[in-house]
């Protein structure tokens, strides 16, 4: 019996996600219908894109066996830089400009002091973590900041585009991109070899520091484009939104989706099936009322069993 | 009759091995050895690279565990693959490789993991700077025991090593290239110590390829090929002749260079293709000066810790050099950076194909291609057709098995592997190509396979710079050789005019 | 002992922080002011004493707040929720403590996950699990109701060592907390744990050169665990420091106490590259943070300026060990004899 199962869950391994997908979605609408109305559907792909677009903005760094911590503040920056210059007056494209190039530029600082200087990816983000946080206090103080007016601003958040809310379509667009950098370019197979075996990639003539200096300033990207949708739907804007566990949510999507802490294969397409494994999951425990440490423990359970296997692979 | 000799046999018989394999995947590196060894008795290992010496030896001390196969030390069986038991039960060795801890003292790694220690359980300190002391005098080694092994000269770290193993105060002391780095002086008093165990019934295991040490200390020696034992002699017995032969296999032994059907091209076409002028880096290598010709093959051999891999490493660009001028088609170069130096026309394949060479969970296709990979970007994208043609290319021209472009190399069979290896550096197109220890790991088959892709570059005027410890290869594919020892360049030859025998004596000349 | 040159650095610089201070800020070099020092810092300096262990073993431990809050929350769960007399909740929660570290021990030896990848889950988990057993949200009642066992509260004893001393006339002492006290007790033992154990050299051997450390016979298991485990304890008992000050524990308690423990340990000396370092610098590194920070804020310096700061300052802890690291691999560079 067990000789039929092991080649089997071999077989299945690479589709296992999928699988857990379409097993729990089934599994919560047995116990509960209203899981599979279209709302709420859509409502979890909604709630997950946040996460979503950070996590396929931080799959690369992963990759590497790197880890960005510093997404939490870089989000709240980037969202208080984009409404100040609003306010400002400036025109939405410069805002958005403004919000996207603050984070841009801390995750260029992150990837230069990994890449160049060598100093531990896991220290070097906690710190910016530390250091952003501060600035993004200084720059917008403690308050909540709200957005007056600034319609085409806030459309980002709650608008629809072809009957998707935007959030959703951004996330659509942004894991297209981060997709089609990993296949259709380079960066996929030079982040591919520095996470199998950094000292063979530089051996081979990659120049690893630029790709870093790349992928960690992507992996900022992602967290200011999270950071403006958020603003732009709660309408506000607050140096301490990203709060502590943020980090912890995307990294496990990344995780979830199979892609390993220890660097080498992985994917955008993972990762987001691991976001989507997350949403089915935070939406079906809400819905069947399970309590907040219930959940947390079962999301903890779920990561752990997920490093294990990829771990262990 | 028989039983006391039985009996004296179990007296004096201090381990006995038997059957040891040992399996890395497709590679045997040790195929059914018995060993055995009598107090005080000093044995030979002898062997080129590959031969399954350090593998003998790993298991013997418990550093790895063999596939199949039992040992017994006086007479009662050894646990297998545990360090800790091994040293407890007296078997000490000195590694080729430094295992010491290099930011703590001498004092520290000597007694490393067995500090004596007081009724509390704390360090006793004081006992532990005695039994040093003590120690350090009575074998003549000197050694400050506050100093800071990692600042420690190469020299005084393998005395350090030595008085490691020592401590152990062992019933069996195994040695793996113990003189590599030593002066004549400390040669001799190591000899000295070695005379002193072996009066105190150690049995003393010595890898070596010093011949003339070897005549003057050891009573037997063990001789291995390809992880088997061919021969087990008295030293006394067998003449210095006999012995290569043995080592090298009958007919490498015989020929020279001349002697083959293979054309040699000593200096190529006559072009100077890279120049290497007083090539130094402190502590490592010193005033290495060589030509390199375009259309030919160049071997530089020598024994482990000749600093060859450090050479190439240093013109490649990967590690940095204090000294000298190298000149590439007559341009100085000065590559700070592997993809530098590519730029300029040079690649390596490095020894460690595992560590160094390979992305191992990558596909073929994608090793194969990592060298080149700006070849094949029009804009930001990736030409993914082109990628695949020349990687069916490559593997078509090398002869990869299975032919499939999207396997992920670990589970290619080693000789796959390294013609993997290969055909990435070949696919680079390098006016130099280096390559340390090609066919390291490498079977039979596949080995001539290799020999022949570099012999077609070497004719295509590539000019080929090869480190090899395998004499038998050097012999094989040089058309010139270099010898190193030491970090310094000793003699350089023309394959013709030299015989192995000339070689094998020459790489373990005493300084 | 040998005093290196990093390590006098060290205290010169600590020494120069505290000089710039009291110069400079008003209030900085009074009695309160050291007592601040000393109460708001112990206990980081008990943290940063765990640290020790994972780094030198080339590890680390992100899991450390979230182990402090673990043990917190326990003790607040046993002594106001359960009722257990205060001379069993101790133990207890450092027992708890203990168990959180080994199992990240067990983690990284079993599962051969790094300990960055173990701690950070572990981080995440035991979050979680405070949340779980969180007192305050069992019975939210007890939320604002104080821990008065005399064991617990006894922790937050000052001791006037200025009268004791009889110099009270002559120069105003500040009185010295009791966490100063264990943080120093500590101290000597973590210090005579590594110097002068079989245990502690085999912890510097592991993180010096793991491979001979194996190769001599050293179980690497057994002294990985044990140190995770050590690194929770401390965690632990600075869990009950703090809750004794708080007279009460909450789910955030420890939030980026790692940080500021790693800080310490790094700026102290403890490379992170293993086998360097000792138990004193991560110490004087916890006080002269809390120094830099407390003279800050009598500056007028802002606490978001500081938290920039903190960050800057790991920072260049980190990039300083970088450059001792190279420079010791230069010098080291002959002992890692491989290749031909």
């Amino acid at each position: 019996m067990i000789q039929a199962i092991v080649p089997l869950a071999r077989r299945l391994a690479p589709r296992a996600l999928m699988i857990a997908i379409v097993l729990f979605v089934l599994v919560f609408s047995a116990l509960q219908p209203a899981f599979l109305k279209p709302e709420n559907l859509i409502g979890i792909v909604r709630q997950v894109s946040l996460v979503g677009i950070m996590a396929v903005c931080m799959t690369f760094v992963i990759m590497t066996g790197g880890i960005d911590l510093s997404v939490g503040p870089v989000l709240a920056m980037a969202g208080l830089v984009a409404v100040f210059a609003l306010d400002a007056g400036q025109a939405l494209p410069v805002s958005l400009a403004a919000g996207i190039s603050i984070g841009v530029l801390i995750g260029l600082t992150n990837g230069f002091l990994v890449g160049v200087f060598g100093l531990p990816p896991i220290i070097v983000t906690l710190a910016m973590l530390s250091v952003v946080r501060g600035s993004a206090l200084i720059v917008g103080g403690p308050d909540l900041h709200a957005i007056r007016g600034h319609y085409s601003y806030t459309f980002i958040g709650t608008g629809s585009l072809v009957g998707l809310p935007m959030p959703i379509c951004l996330f659509a667009v942004v894991a297209t991109a981060a997709a089609f950098l990993q296949f259709a370019t380079p960066l996929g197979v030079r982040v591919a070899a520095i996470g199998d075996n950094e000292r063979a990639a530089y051996l081979s003539g990659q120049r690893v520091w630029r790709t870093k200096l790349a992928i960690y300033a992507l992996s900022s990207f992602g967290a200011s484009v999270a950071g403006i949708i958020l603003t732009s739907q709660v309408h506000t804007a607050a140096a301490t939104y990203g709060e502590f566990g943020t980090e912890l949510d995307v990294i496990a999507s990344v995780v979830l989706g199979g892609t390993s802490l220890s660097g080498g294969r992985g994917s955008v397409v993972r990762t987001v099936l691991g976001v989507l494994f997350l949403g089915v999951m935070n939406s079906g425990m809400a819905i069947l009322n399970v309590p907040i440490d219930g959940q947390l423990i079962a999301k903890g359970l779920l990561i752990a069993l997920a490093l294990a296997a990829a771990e262990l692979q | 009759m028989a039983s006391s000799s039985q009996a004296f046999e179990a007296a004096t018989s201090l381990i006995e091995a038997r059957g040891l394999t040992k399996v890395y995947g497709d590679l045997v590196a040790l195929d059914n050895v018995d060993f055995c060894l009598r107090r005080g008795e000093v044995r030979a290992l002898l062997g080129s690279n590959g031969a399954g010496k350090s593998t003998l030896i790993k298991i013997l001390t418990g550093a790895v565990a063999p596939s199949a196969g039992g040992i017994w030390l006086e007479g009662k069986p050894m646990p297998l693959g545990r360090p800790e038991e091994t040293i407890r039960r007296g078997v000490a060795c000195i590694y080729q490789h430094s295992n010491l801890a290099p930011a703590m003292t001498v004092l520290d790694n000597i007694f490393l993991g067995r500090q004596p220690t007081n009724w509390f359980g704390l360090l006793d300190r004081k006992r532990q700077r005695r039994e040093a002391v003590a120690l350090l005098s009575h074998y003549g080694i000197e050694l400050d025991l506050d100093a800071t092994v990692g600042e420690l000269s190469t020299v005084k770290q393998k005395e350090v090593e030595i008085a490691k193993a020592l401590a152990i105060n062992a019933k069996v002391l195994l040695m793996d290239e113990p003189t590599g780095w030593l002066a004549a002086s400390d040669v001799r008093r190591l000899h000295e110590t070695i005379r002193q165990l072996k009066s105190r019934g150690v049995g003393i295991v010595y890898i070596s390829h010093m011949l003339d040490e070897i005549s003057g200390i050891c009573d037997t020696m063990t001789i291995m090929r390809d992880g088997c034992v061919i021969a087990e002699a008295d030293v006394a017995a067998m003449a210095r002749s006999e012995l290569v032969r043995l080592m090298v296999g009958e007919r490498l032994a015989r020929e020279s260079g001349s002697a083959s059907a293979v054309k040699r091209r000593p200096r190529g076409d006559g072009t100077i293709r890279l120049s290497v002028r007083d090539y130094s880096r402190n502590g490592v290598f010193r005033d290495v000066s060589f030509d390199l010709y375009a259309g030919e093959i160049f071997c530089l051999t020598g024994l482990i810790g000749s600093k060859r891999t450090e050479l190439l490493r240093s013109l490649f660009g990967a590690e940095p050099h204090d000294g000298g001028r190298v000149e590439l088609d007559g341009r100085p170069i000065r590559p700070r950076s592997p993809a530098a130096a590519m730029a300029a026309g040079f690649g390596l394949a490095p020894e460690d194909r595992h560590r160094d060479g390979l992305m191992l969970n990558l596909s073929v296709t994608e090793n194969l291609v990592m060298t080149i990979l700006g070849r094949f970007v029009r804009g930001i994208l990736l030409m993914h057709g082109a990628i695949e043609a020349s990687s069916a290319r490559s593997i078509a021209a090398l002869g990869i098995h299975p032919p499939d472009g999207s396997r992920p190399v670990r589970l290619l069979s080693g000789g796959n592997q390294q013609k993997v290896l290969v055909g990435k550096w070949l696919n680079l197109g390098p006016r130099v190509l280096a390559l340390d220890e090609p066919t390291v790991g490498v079977d039979v088959g596949a080995k001539a396979e290799i020999y022949a892709i570099l012999r077609a570059e070497r004719d295509r005027g590539v000019a080929v710079l090869i480190v090899s410890s395998d004499l038998e290869e050097v012999m094989t594919i040089a058309d010139r050789i270099g010898v190193m020892a030491s970090g310094r360049l000793t003699a350089t030859h023309d394959a013709t005019d030299v015989s192995m025998g000339q070689l094998v004596a020459e790489i373990g000349a005493a300084e | 002992m040998r005093v290196s040159i990093g390590s006098l650095t060290l205290v010169a610089f600590f020494l120069s922080v505290l000089a710039f201070f009291s110069a400079f800020a008003p209030n900085f070099a009074t009695a309160a002011n050291m007592e601040n020092l000393m109460s708001g810092f112990s206990f980081v300096a008990i943290v940063a004493i765990g640290q020790t262990f994972p780094i030198l073993l080339r590890g680390i431990d992100l899991s450390v707040g979230a182990t402090l809050a673990l043990a917190g929350m326990t003790a607040f769960d046993l002594s106001l929720i359960a009722g257990w007399p205060g001379y069993l909740v101790l133990p207890a929660a450092l027992v708890v403590a203990t168990l959180a570290g080994l199992v990240n021990g067990l983690l990284i030896v079993f599962l051969r996950l790094q300990p960055f990848i173990a701690t950070l889950a572990t981080l995440a988990a035991y979050r979680g699990l405070v949340y779980s057993i969180s007192g305050r949200q069992l019975v939210p009642s007890l939320s604002t109701t104080p821990i008065t066992d005399p064991w617990i509260a006894g922790l937050e004893t000052y001791y006037d060592l200025g009268s004791w001393l009889g110099v009270s006339s002559l120069v105003r002492l500040p009185w010295f907390p009791l966490s100063f006290f264990i943080m120093l007790a500590v101290l000597l033992l973590v210090w005579a744990l590594l110097s002068a154990t079989k245990f502690g050299r085999n912890v510097y051997a592991i993180g010096g050169n793991a491979e001979a450390a194996r190769l001599a016979g050293i179980s690497i298991a057994r002294t990985v665990v044990l140190s995770y485990g050590l690194c929770g304890l401390c965690a632990g008992l600075s869990a009950l420091l703090l809750v004794a000050r708080l007279t009460t524990a909450t789910e955030a308690l420890g939030v980026g106490t790692e940080l500021t423990a790693i800080a310490a340990a790094v700026i102290g000396g403890v490379s992170l590259s293993g086998g360097v370092g000792s138990v004193f610098g991560p110490v004087v590194g916890a006080f002269l943070l809390g120094a830099v920070l407390l003279g800050l804020t009598q500056l007028g310096i802002s606490q978001y300026v500081q938290q920039i700061l903190t960050g800057l300052i790991l920072l260049m802890a980190v990039a300083s060990d970088r450059v001792a690291f190279v420079r010791r691999r230069k010098r080291f560079a002959a002992s890692l004899g491989e290749g031909a």
